[in-house]
């Protein structure tokens, strides 16, 4: 007997269900917004007068079209727009017991929450996973702190740039000798992410089957240890602490660096992985380059013992090139290299365009964002399975929706709740906020460059 | 009872993305059987090792990524064997693979075959550049992806070359996205939507941490680089007597903490009272900073900047993680005994799960080692659902 086949559907697979998305910057917010891109409907609840530092406040967060505020630049921010792609934005104010009580009855009307304020604080208004329960048994909640709920650090702050060395990532990060650097941008947080996704979907999973719900505790700190593992085992077996070592190979001795080409900062990865591939890299090399220790490696072993020297030679070979002229060859021989891509070689990736890693996302009129591209998702499968189906809510903008039609309050309810600012929507600011200036950017290094092209260019790409 | 009770898994993956995917799912309860090739999972090749008395060398890599799993060797390319892998295709719920795309066509065990023995089946294909489009076939590296992915171009000094995370960071970030995207497919499938083809690109994991980058791009034309030469005392690692601390200052408030924390009183100066002063006077703001921690132990620093809520990372290493109070106070560790190195301690559950426990139930499996069990059991389960 042959399972029948079924047609294809067109439901996603999150949806019928609702999510209450209480959580600012990244972590959590980006985990909201791929639940909506597999279906739930997200509704992102946020401070009537404060502002999720990616929407306004801190600049480093935020980037406006153009570099204008507008009248409502929290409505406007580009980082916001890709972390909340998708959602639906009610205000509530929290400290008010009247906004705690209508946060309690949309969470009663929902399948999952996801925060990421210290524990104190949902505790505080009994907003925690011991009081959601009671009044939604089925609830999947979802608690992302810096370092867990429990255990002696458990209150202590934490951030991105001050969790990342914590988590023993950064004493292998950085410049052969150095001192340990940071690598991205808050790297814990996308760790988090993930690891925060694959934990929904399976308590999901465990509510679909039992009905039961239950708490996630997900600390940063724990999610990102487990994340190198072998170097952990390293040093109970071997007492092996490791170190930084810049781009190079710790364990199974690749020889590789990353080296300037011609042009403006331009600059080429490559990896050697065995004895013939590093033949044929020799035989790219012209015969003028010169071994200063007379020959070059004849083995991958001779060369990682010798990576210093090999290092000079590549980067005297790469130095004399365009990163095009060499791609060709070096990939022709099968041999690992890649551009250094900065934001805008992504964008215009040929690959990348062609796989639809970055989708057109066409934002209301009054932003003024127009249509712009957002990151999709590191996968592609059928459009049934996850897809961008909005941009980013403006703040408040589903108000009335939650408190009117989910909620059930009547004109005059609703109207008590905005005359006390439970809810409401934020005025337009006056005076405008100054736009940030460019050359500030550039001179802190924020910004390496400015492409006064760069609308033409996207246009042209994402139509 | 576990979160993935019942879900079955047929592992055909090797090195460290598609394995700590696969080991995600094991540690939530899922049936994984890990499918190696005559001569086993590379990784079981891979650093670092336990090197025994007669030279019998261990990978460190291969236990920590292969807990909870079993173990069978199959040879995809010999007709038995290969009906053997059709056999646990029609057992599983899902296939997670990590072959160049196109290897599994070659061993007809492409998606169009798998979904012909097991219509609604769940394949997941784990690679670098993808399953489409013209970088497809290219080979890459750890490094490779960090470069082509885009995270190098923001991280590393202006002036020196750009710089990847140590160890293998985008492989298991490959894996946890695979984990939760395959979990994805696992939801349609129980609601009788279908099956899916979930193609992971490696390159993407990397660029989709960079949320803030694309914007400044795609927003106002602002492309990002690496971080100025100016030593930024506020925010980078320094030295300290022992190690490494950042001690960050992101309110007005939390300045006066700070300045004790770090137990420099000449920092009270007005001339550092305000951000814009701070950022006028960064020299010599940034040498005090400096010779106060040079006089201070990293713990230290650590233990007298939390107490006054300051925010304070410090570099920590290995040795450091074993014996962080914190790590033994959430039970992180978990101890686990296998016959190629003794009893060591590896990384628990990343998140606690309340109702339904991170578990670990199996160390990582021999070559080979379930072979009969897995057998016996197939040819009772197909025999059973779908006579051959």
């Amino acid at each position: 007997m042959t399972r029948p086949a079924r047609p294809e559907p067109a439901r996603r697979p999150l949806a019928g269900l609702r999510v209450v998305d209480n959580s600012h910057i990244f972590a959590m917010p980006y985990l909201s917004a791929m639940l909506a891109d597999l279906g739930a409907e997200v509704i992102k609840t946020e401070p009537v007068d404060r502002r999720d530092q990616t929407r306004a406040g801190n600049p480093f967060f935020v980037v406006l079209p153009e570099n204008e505020p507008g009248e409502r630049p929290w409505d406007r921010s580009g980082t916001f727009a890709v972390l909340n792609r998708g959602k639906r934005s009610a205000t509530f104010d929290l400290t008010q017991e009247a906004g705690q009580d209508a946060y309690r009855a949309l969470v009663a009307r929902s399948d999952i929450v996801v925060e990421n304020w210290t524990p104190r604080v949902m505790r505080r208004w009994r907003l925690d996973y011991a009081h959601l329960s009671e009044i939604n048994p089925g609830l999947v909640m979802i608690s992302n702190t810096g370092y867990g709920h429990s255990g002696p650090w458990a209150d202590s702050p934490v951030q991105g740039t001050s969790l990342e060395p914590m988590t023993g990532i950064s004493h292998f990060s950085g410049y052969p000798g150095g001192r340990p650097w940071k690598v991205g941008q808050s790297y814990p947080d996308f760790v988090a992410t993930w690891h925060g996704l694959v934990a929904v979907l399976a308590a999901l999973r465990h509510r679909r089957r039992t009905g039961q719900g239950q708490w996630i505790d997900l600390g940063m700190y724990q999610a990102c240890v487990g994340m190198f593992g072998e170097a952990l085992l390293d040093y109970q077996v071997n007492g092996e602490l490791g170190g930084r070592i810049g781009n190079r190979d710790a364990y199974d001795g690749l020889v590789q660096g990353c080296y300037q080409a011609r042009g403006e900062d331009r600059w080429l990865a490559l990896t050697v992985r065995d004895d013939a591939e590093l033949a044929a890299l020799l035989r790219l090399l012209p015969d003028t380059l010169a071994w200063p220790s007379g020959a070059a490696p004849a083995t991958l072993a001779e060369a990682y013992a010798r990576h210093d020297e090999v290092d000079g030679v590549l980067s005297a070979w790469v130095a004399a090139h365009t990163l095009e002229e060499l791609l060709s060859p070096l990939r022709a021989a099968g041999i690992p290299a890649g551009p250094v891509n900065d934001a805008r070689d992504l964008m215009f990736d040929e690959h990348l365009v062609a796989r639809g890693f970055y989708q057109a996302v066409e934002h209301p009129a009054e932003t003024g964002i127009g249509r712009r591209p957002v990151i999709t998702r590191p996968w592609r499968s059928r459009p049934e399975l996850a897809s961008i189906q909005a941009p980013a809510p403006a703040l408040g903008e589903a108000n009335e929706y939650v408190f009117r039609d989910l909620l059930g309050h009547d004109r005059d309810e609703y109207a008590v709740l905005l005359a006390n600012r439970v809810t409401g929507r934020p005025e337009p600011v006056e005076p405008r906020p100054a736009a940030l200036s460019l050359e500030d950017m550039l001179r802190s290094g924020r910004f390496r460059e400015l492409d006064p092209d760069y609308r033409t260019r996207i246009a042209q790409t994402y139509r | 009872m576990q979160a993935l009770d019942g879900l079955k898994v047929l592992d055909l993956t090797g090195h460290i993305a598609g394995p700590y995917c696969t080991k995600l799912l094991a540690d939530l309860g899922a049936d994984v059987v890990k499918v190696e090739r005559p001569g086993g999972d590379p990784a079981r090749a891979m650093g670092p090792f336990r090197v025994a008395a007669d030279g019998t060398r261990t990978s460190l890599l291969f236990l920590y990524l292969n807990t909870n799993k079993r173990s069978i060797v199959l040879d995809l390319e010999d007709a038995d064997d290969h009906a053997t892998a059709l056999d646990l295709v029609r057992w599983a719920d899902v296939v997670v693979e990590s072959h160049r795309p196109g290897t599994l066509d070659r061993l007809g065990l492409g998606y169009d075959v798998l979904r012909s023995v097991h219509p609604d089946i769940v394949l997941t294909s784990i690679s670098n550049f993808g399953q489409t489009g013209p970088m497809r076939d290219l080979p890459a590296s750890e490094l490779v992806l960090y470069a082509t992915g885009g995270m190098m171009a923001i991280s590393g000094q202006v002036d020196r070359e750009p710089l990847k995370h140590g160890l293998a960071q985008g492989q298991y970030a490959g894996g946890v996205n695979a984990a939760y995207a395959t979990l994805a497919a696992v939801t349609a499938q129980e609601l009788g939507l279908g099956g899916s083809w979930v193609d992971v690109s490696l390159q993407e994991v990397l660029a989709s941490e960079l949320v803030l980058n694309e914007p400044m791009y795609a927003w106002a034309g602002g492309i990002q680089g690496r971080r100025p030469v100016t030593g930024d005392g506020l925010n980078n690692l320094m030295p300290t007597k022992d190690g490494y601390a950042v001690v960050q200052v992101t309110t007005q408030r939390s300045w006066p903490g700070f300045i004790e924390a770090v137990d420099e009183p000449a920092l009270r100066d007005e001339r550092f009272a305000t951000p814009e002063g701070r950022s006028r006077n960064a020299k010599e703001l940034d040498r005090l900073i400096a010779g106060a921690l040079a006089r201070l132990g990293k713990k230290e620093v650590f233990a007298r900047a939390t107490e006054r809520r300051v925010l304070v990372g410090i570099a920590q290493d290995p040795g450091d993680l074993l014996g962080c109070d914190h790590l033994a106070g959430r039970e992180y560790f978990v101890e686990v005994d296998h016959p190629g190195t003794g009893r060591l301690r590896y990384p628990g559950a990343p998140y606690r799960l309340s109702a339904t426990p991170w578990r670990m139930s199996r160390r990582a499996p021999l070559l080979g080692e379930h072979e009969q069990e897995i057998r016996d059991q197939l040819r009772a389960a197909v025999g059973v659902k779908e006579p051959l």
